[in-house]
């Protein structure tokens, strides 16, 4: 048995030790954020944040990220409730802020690749809280284990929406607009 | 500000799902029409109906109004990234209705037992008059008559404002009017439900003037990305049914290969896969996602497979195509524009300009392999999980394969990576063999292909090549054009499992075909250059290559691509007409305009040339070099009409001699779409299109050596990074006079190509007349 700290809970996961920690996200703890793009780390469609920098899950043993602290798509939002210290009825109601900044700029077009591009652009930002475009160009490049790859063409859209997901945390802006 | 949300579109799982949404709605939801409507006259010719298929001839099948005056509206075509059904269609269906953008609660898209006409997901504004259009706007008529019953107020006295009928000092809520009411409205259709194209609203049902519209022209946003952001959506990919396995298909060692024999699962490691051969498709089967992968790797290196070589290879591909090809059994098709008499004009030229010009295979690429979960019951029913552009036409190619009618098999439709035109013949790759191997073990299979199977064993966009020949008269304008366009079949629906397992398919692409799966190469290209006096386009088809060859009748396959055949034949025209320009000494933009009667066509290339700063002159520029490691500058620009709108690119480069590398520094575009929907989702689709196109002249080349394809992952099959990309500026014209709404999301791909080859012209004086313009490629060039 492998105690996995995902999203700030502790999982415990019966896999052999080799398997890949996207399979077990997906398929034993019903995480659906990170997405199967190539197995190899050449897409960033998997990223999770391990210990607050993008990994990419596709090809990362369960067991090697049991000491690790693990954050996926859906576990943003109380990532930053807890940053800033939101009330718990302020954290049901309040996406990321990047997250916010990819609905207000209309970011996707298929968006399967847009679990790791939100992944990145969230280490980006906890380290670099306003970034230029060469900033950006550089992090979604060459920051990680291989460029994030968008098929659809949505780079532009990214960097609008990084520049305005920076923007709504210097604010500490809080929205409620995503509410349906 | 309200964001709407689609309901989770999830089966059995912790959510609620779109179904169980439905049905919980359901109870409030009355269908409604009108008997007799004025604009439906004699019966109307209606399809044979399938079963478990929706009456497409109910009003209530395409838009149900609700009581609490909320609206749901269906649609066959699956959503792939463009948005359209979330965004365009409300607003179509909103406007038509005159109700709020809000009230359109609830879309549903692709389903084949919950939508009502099938086609593909292409072309989603139907050249401005979509089935939703019309659906909604037969409705309008159907309730302004139940009004006008209700009220005892004449129909023409009556109006409507946020869903509410007033006249003669009265008024009614649509949700008042539906209120307990059983009425009918017939919608007439006419067309094949699992054919490429479905079905189509029939007759004229009059439509709101476009002077009235309040809701077409602004940027709402797209429900299913909030879902898809915030992590609450199902996908596709998501799909997971109680007993659900997971598989992984070994396919052939070649593209030509048979099965000499599968190897035998190594029982000590995997104890609960199961390995299923039908024919030359082998599959495993386990409990969990690791196993069925360690499982397949094992089989893979332990099963036999025939040797095959009767591929070209890419290096005599072009070879193959020119010299070797069947270019006779095809009857040539010739352009709908063609006119005059180019042979004389040609032959008396005071100035010519002959070449050829040459593409490679491409690959849909999707970022996500493609997947299925197919679910085969015991009593033959089978119901299938994925992300498909045209699920009615997947179902009558599996009920084909099974040999049953396509009343047993059922599609859902869920989000999932974009695949830009590669199912929407019916299949992407994977849904045949979830059936296969679902039907073998009788449980609910999930089959995902790895990354080397979706570039291996997919469909490419085909390769082509063009002869032109254009003539220059002594005032060096074109006095003729001439172009024969060569490609092989590019479309073939053939689902790859059902071919490997021996079992039933439609036909491959042959010279007489029912269906668009013909070896007949049309002529795709809108001709724009009415000024031109003399005019021949020609198309020559042929066979897939290598198809006719192997011996599991495979070989490369070919699929539509976005801006199908139309990308093949505007690059040779556009980047040709560029050099008939610099041939001429003239601006290639004034040179286009010269040419052009299409006042939306010299309106779009104005707009690039202002928007870009675009200085005119002759190209190439005055100083040039094409040797050094110094980057050297040039520009281009490219011309289109595709379905109803007019786009024209200007392209700015860097080109490095020394390296070969092309560098795309800005890249403007102008669209004239007739009526823009929405701008901000036209905006995203316009840039996501631009960079594909960009991907598409620089990177893209499938490369196959004379076994198979041989690019398998993301390193040998390139597209760009972050970094790769231009400064890219939009121009959308809002052109209301046009009154129709034309498409937006194709053709944007396609510009950047033949405007970059004109950039590298303009820079270095030299021409490149193939694609992809890879840096070792164009450095080659520049060494000659």
């Amino acid at each position: 048995m492998i105690t996995l700290n995902v999203n700030g809970m502790r999982r415990a996961v019966h896999a052999p030790d080799d398997t890949p920690l996207l399979y077990i996200l997906r398929n034993d703890l019903q995480l659906m954020g990170p997405q199967f793009g190539c197995g190899l780390a050449q897409c960033g469609a998997c990223a999770v944040l391990a210990d607050g920098k993008e990994m990419r899950s596709c090809i990362t043993p369960v067991a090697s990220v049991a000491n690790q602290e693990i954050v996926t798509l859906e576990g943003l939002p109380a990532r930053w409730a807890k940053q800033k210290g939101l009330s718990a009825d302020e954290a049901k109601t309040t996406l990321h802020p990047v997250q916010q900044a990819w609905i207000e700029e209309q970011t996707p077009q298929c968006g399967f690749c847009q679990n790791g591009m939100m992944i990145k652009a969230t280490e980006l930002l906890e380290s670099n809280p306003n970034p230029t475009v060469a900033e950006i160009k550089e992090a979604f490049t060459h920051s990680g284990p291989s460029a994030n790859l968008c098929r659809c063409g949505t780079y532009l859209a990214i960097i609008t929406a990084v520049h305005h997901a920076a923007t709504i945390m210097a604010k500490r802006e809080v929205s409620n607009d995503h509410h349906a | 500000m309200t964001t709407m949300r689609e309901p989770p579109t999830n089966v059995p799982g912790p959510t609620l799902s779109r179904r169980q949404f439905i049905k919980a709605g359901g109870i409030l939801a009355v269908g409604f029409g009108l008997v007799g409507s004025e604009l439906l006259k004699g019966d109307a010719a209606k399809p044979p109906m399938l079963g478990n298929s929706l009456d497409p001839s109910l009003g209530s099948s395409w838009v149900e109004i609700h009581p609490d005056n909320t609206i749901l509206i269906r649609t066959g075509k699956s959503d792939f990234g463009q948005g359209s059904t979330f965004t365009a269609y409300r607003q179509i269906v909103a406007e038509e209705l005159s109700v709020p953008f809000a009230a359109i609660t609830t879309v549903i898209a692709g389903d084949t037992d919950r939508t009502p006409d099938g086609s593909g997901a292409f072309d989603f504004l139907g050249h401005g008059t979509p089935n939703i259009r019309k659906a909604a706007a037969y409705t309008y008529q159907a309730l302004l008559d139940l009004a006008s019953e209700k009220l005892g107020v004449a129909k023409d006295m009556l109006s409507v404002k946020d869903g509410v009928v007033s006249g003669g000092g009265k008024s009614i809520s649509y949700g008042d009017l539906v209120k307990n009411q059983q009425l009918k409205l017939t919608i007439p259709v006419k067309g094949d439900l699992t054919s490429i194209f479905g079905l189509t609203i029939e007759g004229d049902p009059p439509m709101k003037p476009v002077s009235q519209y309040t809701i077409i022209g602004k940027s709402y946003k797209n429900s299913v990305t909030s879902s898809k952001v915030a992590a609450q959506e199902t996908w596709a990919t998501d799909v997971r049914l109680p007993g659900m396995l997971h598989a992984r298909v070994v396919h052939p060692k070649t593209l030509g290969s048979t099965l000499v024999s599968a190897g035998a699962l190594d029982k000590t490691k995997f104890l609960n896969s199961q390995l299923i051969v039908k024919g030359n498709l082998v599959g495993v089967v386990a409990a969990t996602e690791w196993e069925a992968i360690q499982a397949a790797e094992q089989i893979a290196g332990s099963t036999k497979w025939s040797e095959w070589k009767g591929l070209p290879g890419n290096a005599r591909l072009y070879q193959h195509l020119r010299e070797e090809a069947d270019w006779i059994s095809a009857p040539v098709a010739k352009g709908d524009a063609n006119k005059g008499d180019v042979g004389p004009a040609l032959a008396s030229a005071q100035k010519k300009h002959s070449a050829t010009y040459r593409l490679s295979y491409m690959k849909h690429a999707p970022i996500g392999p493609t997947m299925a979960v197919a679910d085969v019951k015991s009593d033959g029913t089978v119901h299938i999980y994925t992300h498909n552009q045209n699920p009615q036409a997947l179902r009558g190619e599996i009920a084909m394969m099974l040999r049953a009618t396509p009343d047993h098999v059922v599609v859902h439709s869920y989000p999932g990576p974009g695949h830009y035109g590669r199912s929407n013949g019916g299949n992407a790759g994977a849904e045949d063999e979830a059936v296969l191997l679902s039907q073998a073990v009788g449980q609910p299979v999930r089959v995902q292909w790895m990354r080397a199977d979706d570039m291996q064993w997919s469909t490419q966009s085909a390769a082509a090549f063009s002869d032109v020949q254009i003539a220059l008269d002594a005032k060096g304008r074109i006095a003729a054009y001439q172009i024969d366009h060569f490609m092989p079949a590019m479309q073939d629906d053939r689902p790859i499992g059902a071919v490997l397992a021996g079992l039933p398919t439609m036909p491959a692409p042959q010279v007489q075909s029912e269906s668009v799966t013909s070896t007949v190469n049309g002529v795709e290209d809108n001709w724009v250059y009415a000024a031109i006096p003399n005019v021949s386009e020609v198309g020559h088809g042929t066979f897939q290559v290598g198809q006719k060859a192997s011996p599991i009748a495979v070989g490369l396959r070919d699929h539509s691509m976005r801006t199908p055949g139309q990308f093949q034949q505007n690059y040779p025209r556009e980047l040709a007409i560029s050099e008939a320009a610099a041939l001429a000494g003239a601006d290639a933009i004034q040179f286009r305009i010269d040419h052009l009667n299409e006042a939306r066509a010299i309106g779009v290339l104005k707009a690039v040339r202002d928007a870009s700063a675009w200085v005119p002159r002759p190209s190439p520029r005055p100083v040039l070099t094409s040797t050094g490691s110094t980057p050297v500058s040039g520009r281009g620009v490219s011309l289109m009409l595709r379905s109803g709108t007019y786009w024209a690119c200007v392209c700015e480069i860097l080109v490095t001699p020394s390296t070969g590398a092309i560098k795309v520094e800005k890249y403007t575009i102008a669209v004239d779409p007739g009526i823009v929907v929405n701008p901000m989702q036209l905006q995203r689709q316009v840039e996501g299109g631009a960079v594909m196109g960009i991907s598409h002249a620089l990177f893209e080349e499938v490369m196959f050596d004379e076994s198979g394809i041989t690019t398998e992952d993301w390193n040998s099959y390139p597209i760009p990074t972050m970094a790769d990309i231009p400064e890219i500026k939009v121009v959308l014209i809002d052109n209301l006079k046009v009154g129709a709404y034309g498409g937006g999301s194709e053709a944007a791909n396609a510009l950047a190509a033949p405007a970059i080859a004109a950039a590298l012209h303009d820079a270095t004086g030299k021409v490149m007349r193939s694609l992809p313009m890879k840096p070792a490629y164009v450095q080659a060039l520049l060494k000659t």
